[in-house]
């Protein structure tokens, strides 16, 4: 039986390594591409073994403000998105009060409607109000909206089924409602609301259709890339591209890294609940 | 007697917890909400009128002033000289910043973005945007572009080259000027076809099945192959371009035709994923440079030639200086630092003998400066009327699949 | 103020900002939109506000095969994707250990490297000259003459793929909470693996499921940047048609009927979903407590 049961382990861990490498396929044809160096104006084809576009990755105009742009947006929509999402996931499933079923059926529409018609519908809106103009903000407006949905249905499965009685015994003790959320509830549903947020920065890095309706004259770096690479492919694109995916491995490290800094301190200090999530007694 | 505290508490109270009360009042407050915003949007919406001057001929030309600061200009994908040199140089002159964005990647899709504003007389602060021709004529016609003062302009007068001076839909070009201009032909793989194609008998081989490609641009597909049917397209009727219509749905449905593209053809044929296809001249001038394998011929029946034009949209800002821009770039050795990079079909007169002194295989470049002999077998598509491009429009995007 | 009225005010304070910024910024919008597409003209000649509902019947009728088309590419795609996806998930989750949020970074990457490059990417990939065409073609999965670039193949295999994340974060999320201790009391329970996943690990898992296809099938069913840049015009989708209608040949009432009709299919799926996985698990109504 231990047998049939490891070997099922290893077929199960076998087809979720699989998965990740058919994830990752792209990813290592970019970073391979970016060290070609093409005759002409096109990467797509494989000429020769070169440094040059890793040494100015930044020497095509324009993709360097491009990408701060992008990432600035990112960043100040995940947070706003997330803040927001959470206020109404919380809201949603915590609360008995009149509308919720048609709340919670309203906050899926966004997910239904086509990005062309959210884009085009945002920019008649936003000239309809006359402000404010076209551009960093109005794009910022967008990725929230957006963002919105995704976070709070993301959140909300998280927050099915998690249990109140921590919440009740903090407030036992003595606790105030902002305190047990902060410090009882809050951790709990951390990994939910992380998980929105990498999807929420992923999403708005990559949006193009809604970003292009309202940009005004703002470049993102999807629009960059979509403009540029109808005329040119150069090796720097995908240099960029690598350097993005390799700041996200190295960022995969750190959380590797600090993990097992935690274990080893609980290691130490085996008392401190915080560092080592015990099993609860049986 | 005044109530106390106590007492209004407690009525709020009922109010909150009566939950018949506090549905109705939500739902008045909503309801009333939803219609007073539905009735300010239907004001203001109901109706979605063309603005704009649309007789084209009343047009106030643009009024002399002085140069300003700062300038927007709005243009295609790298189309001007990599270093920015010439944007450089207008500044030493004029002390003017051009903002320079790189926004129209395809006519249709700018003109979806930019006119509501255009409409309401707002040029999101452009002062100048490229499109081409036949984008161009719908701005004229829709009033969204403003006139120039062709006294402003001296180099530009002179110095264009004669088959682009009068095009149908501005005579006078007093509402667009050439940017650059560019043929649309056959580029192939040397490597992987029988023999060099001369016509579009040969995108419609059976033996390249699967490896066509023609451009989503209708006019430079359906004109081609107009002209491949024996009608002129700068003279064709609606139908004689909507048989040419039929013909690419039965080849696209047949499978001879794998797609329609805009730019992305080119890295199609540069994987080998198609061997012959429709496709532009300046692309054509890079694509070689990456593989020598492949080449660019004008088909028999003629290929089609285009142009992009700078325009004035309405409201902007600074179009004295735009105009002044115009002009800048009319001088020759602007626009040979312009076309050192861009490699399209140069609108200007004496850039050739600039760019002989210093790279003489891009002076000789037929695709770069055609001697008029070659432009003899081009066609400019004929100005469509609103009715006509909306037909052939849906007849082709059924075609293309949308 | 009461604390039992602050209380009871606490729902709607939470809900405000971002049901605001929805109204706001969605809902408002929607309506001109809706406005949009009972209008007739055209940019020459304006739009007016005619009531015209033909609208739909005729979007309807004319666009059918690009409907059926873009609802079998999403449902195989979101079938795929939680095929491929839901071991994946589960394996992060309760093998993951130390490893966790490395390996959720994995599952995100892909996305911080922007649409066009990925699927530039995969054309480059499964190019007909390419490793992976060839290979299949010795095996004889492929035809000789046949290609795996510009067909259904190549279209639901990119919607798959960049809807994988959709699909692979919410069933983590929902995974991931599973109190290990109901796992060990279903293997004193049942004994069998299969089970324990059957009986206690996937119905647990059932709000993750529910929002990972929802969020998979519904954007992926108005898509349309896959069918484009790796299809033909004969795998083209609604999305393509709306894009269409929208920007090039500025047919806005028709464009905008479309996309209403897509949101409306789209409901319609997403409330028999309903009755099929339980209105609980929908509206996240389940495991609350009054």
């Amino acid at each position: 039986m231990t047998l049939r049961r490891r070997g099922l382990d290893w077929l199960l861990n076998g087809f979720a390594g699989l998965a990740l490498i058919y994830l990752l396929i792209p990813i290592s044809v970019i970073l391979v591409f970016s060290f070609n160096n093409p005759r002409g104006r096109f990467n797509f084809i494989w000429q020769e073994f070169s440094f040059d576009a890793w040494k100015h990755p930044f020497a095509v105009q324009g993709v360097g403000d491009a990408l701060e742009t992008s990432l600035k947006i990112a960043a100040l929509s995940t947070i706003g998105a997330t803040i927001l999402g959470t206020m109404t996931a919380l809201a949603l499933v915590r609360y008995e009060f009149k509308g919720r079923a048609p709340v919670n059926f309203f906050i899926f529409i966004p997910l239904a409607t086509p990005e062309v018609v959210l884009g085009a519908a945002l920019l008649s809106q936003f000239l309809n109000l006359g402000t404010p103009q076209l551009g960093f903000a109005t794009i910022l407006i967008a990725h929230i909206m957006f963002n919105l949905s995704f976070v709070v249905v993301t959140v909300r499965s998280r927050l099915i089924g998690f249990d109140r009685s921590l919440e009740e015994a903090a407030q036992d003790l003595g606790a105030t409602p902002w305190e047990t959320f902060r410090l009882v509830t809050l951790p709990l549903i951390m990994p939910g609301v992380l998980s929105a947020a990498l999807l929420a920065f992923a999403l708005s890095i990559d949006d193009f259709v809604i970003t292009n309706f309202n940009s005004g004259s703002t470049i993102t770096f999807p629009l960059f890339i979509w403009g540029a690479a109808r005329v040119a492919i150069p090796p720097q694109i995908y240099v960029i591209a690598s350097m993005i995916f390799l700041f996200t491995v190295a960022m995969m490290i750190l959380t590797v890294w600090q993990q097992r800094r935690a274990e080893k301190m609980a290691a130490v200090r085996p008392d401190d609940p915080e560092l080592v999530p015990e099993p609860a007694p049986a | 007697m005044t109530p106390s505290n106590d007492d209004l508490e407690r009525q709020f109270e009922r109010l909150l917890r009566d939950p018949l009360t506090r549905r109705r009042i939500l739902q008045r407050g909503a309801a009333g909400a939803l219609s007073a915003s539905a009735l300010a949007y239907l004001a203001a919406c109901g109706t979605d009128e063309p603005a704009g001057n649309s007789n084209p001929d009343e047009a106030k030309t643009i009024a002399k002033g002085k140069v300003a600061g700062s300038m927007y200009m709005a243009n295609w994908p790298l189309y001007i000289d990599e270093k920015r040199e010439s944007l450089k140089k207008f500044q030493e002159k004029y002390g003017t910043k051009v903002k320079y964005v790189e926004e129209v990647n395809d006519n249709d899709q700018f003109f979806g973005k930019v006119r509501q504003q255009y409409a309401q007389g707002d040029s999101g602060g452009r002062d100048i945007h490229v499109v081409t021709d036949w984008m161009a004529a719908r701005m004229i016609r829709l009033g969204y572009v403003q006139k120039f003062d062709k006294s402003t302009m001296p180099n530009a007068s002179q110095n264009l080259i004669d088959s682009l001076k009068s095009p149908p839909f501005d005579p006078k070009r007093e509402f667009s000027m050439p940017w650059q201009s560019g043929l649309t032909g056959i580029i192939y793989r040397k490597d992987k076809v029988k023999r060099t194609p001369k016509s579009l008998d040969d995108l419609f081989d059976p033996a390249y099945k699967g490896k066509v490609t023609f451009l989503t641009e209708m006019r430079d597909s359906v004109g081609a192959v107009t002209a491949w049917q024996g009608a002129d397209p700068e003279k064709a009727s609606l139908d004689e371009y909507l048989k040419a219509v039929e013909k690419l749905k039965q080849e696209s449905d047949s499978g001879q035709i794998r797609g329609f593209t805009g730019n992305e053809y080119t890295k199609d044929i540069t994987k080998g994923d198609s061997v012959i296809i429709l496709g532009w001249s300046g692309d054509a001038v890079q694509l070689k440079a990456d593989n020598p394998n492949i080449d660019f011929v004008l088909p028999e029946s003629g290929g089609m030639l285009w142009t992009d034009n700078m325009q004035i949209p309405v409201g902007a800002p600074h179009a004295y200086t735009a105009e002044k821009f115009i002009d800048f770039v009319y001088q020759p050795e602007i626009q040979a630092s312009i076309e050192a990079y861009v490699n399209y079909i140069c609108p200007v007169n004496g850039v050739k003998e600039v760019v002989e002194k210093t790279d003489k295989a891009l002076a000789e470049n037929p695709l770069i400066f055609p001697d008029p002999a070659f432009l003899d077998n081009t066609h400019i598509f004929r100005g469509l009327k609103p009715d006509e491009e909306r037909q052939l429009d849906d007849a082709f995007q059924q075609v293309i699949g949308a | 103020m009461p604390a039992r009225l602050r209380k009871a005010a606490v729902p709607y304070l939470l809900l405000l900002p971002g049901l605001g910024w929805l109204l706001l910024f969605f809902a408002a919008p929607l309506v001109i939109m809706g406005l949009e597409s009972l209008k007739t003209g055209t940019i020459d000649t304006g739009f007016q506000l005619t009531w015209a509902f033909s609208n739909y019947s005729d979007a309807l009728k004319n666009y059918d095969e690009q409907f059926i088309r873009s609802f079998e590419y999403a449902g195989m795609a979101t079938v795929l994707s939680l095929l491929i996806g839901y071991p994946l998930a589960y394996v992060i989750a309760f093998r993951g250990g130390r490893y966790r949020n490395a390996l959720l970074l994995a599952v995100i990457v892909p996305f911080f490297v922007t649409y066009l490059i990925r699927t530039l990417s995969w054309e480059t990939i499964l190019s007909d000259s390419g490793l992976v065409v060839s290979t299949l073609k010795s095996v004889g999965i492929v035809s000789d003459g046949g290609r795996l670039l510009d067909t259904t193949v190549s279209v639901v295999a990119g919607i798959t793929y960049n809807y994988l994340p959709f699909m692979i974060l919410p069933l983590y999320a929902s995974l991931e909470r599973i109190d290990g201790r109901l796992l060990e009391a279903g293997y004193d329970l049942y004994g069998r693996r299969r089970d324990v996943f059957l009986r206690v690990t996937l119905p647990l898992s059932m709000p993750g499921v529910v929002a990972g296809t929802l969020l998979t099938f519904i954007p992926a069913a108005g898509d349309f940047v896959n069918a484009a840049l790796l299809g033909t015009p004969h795998q083209f989708m609604i999305g393509n048609v709306i894009q269409s209608r929208f920007l090039v040949v500025a047919d806005y009432p028709t464009a905008a009927a479309l996309s209403f009709l897509l949101m409306a299919f789209m409901l319609v799926i997403v409330l028999i979903w309903a009755r099929i996985a339980g209105t609980e698990a929908l509206l996240g109504t389940e495991g609350e407590r009054a």
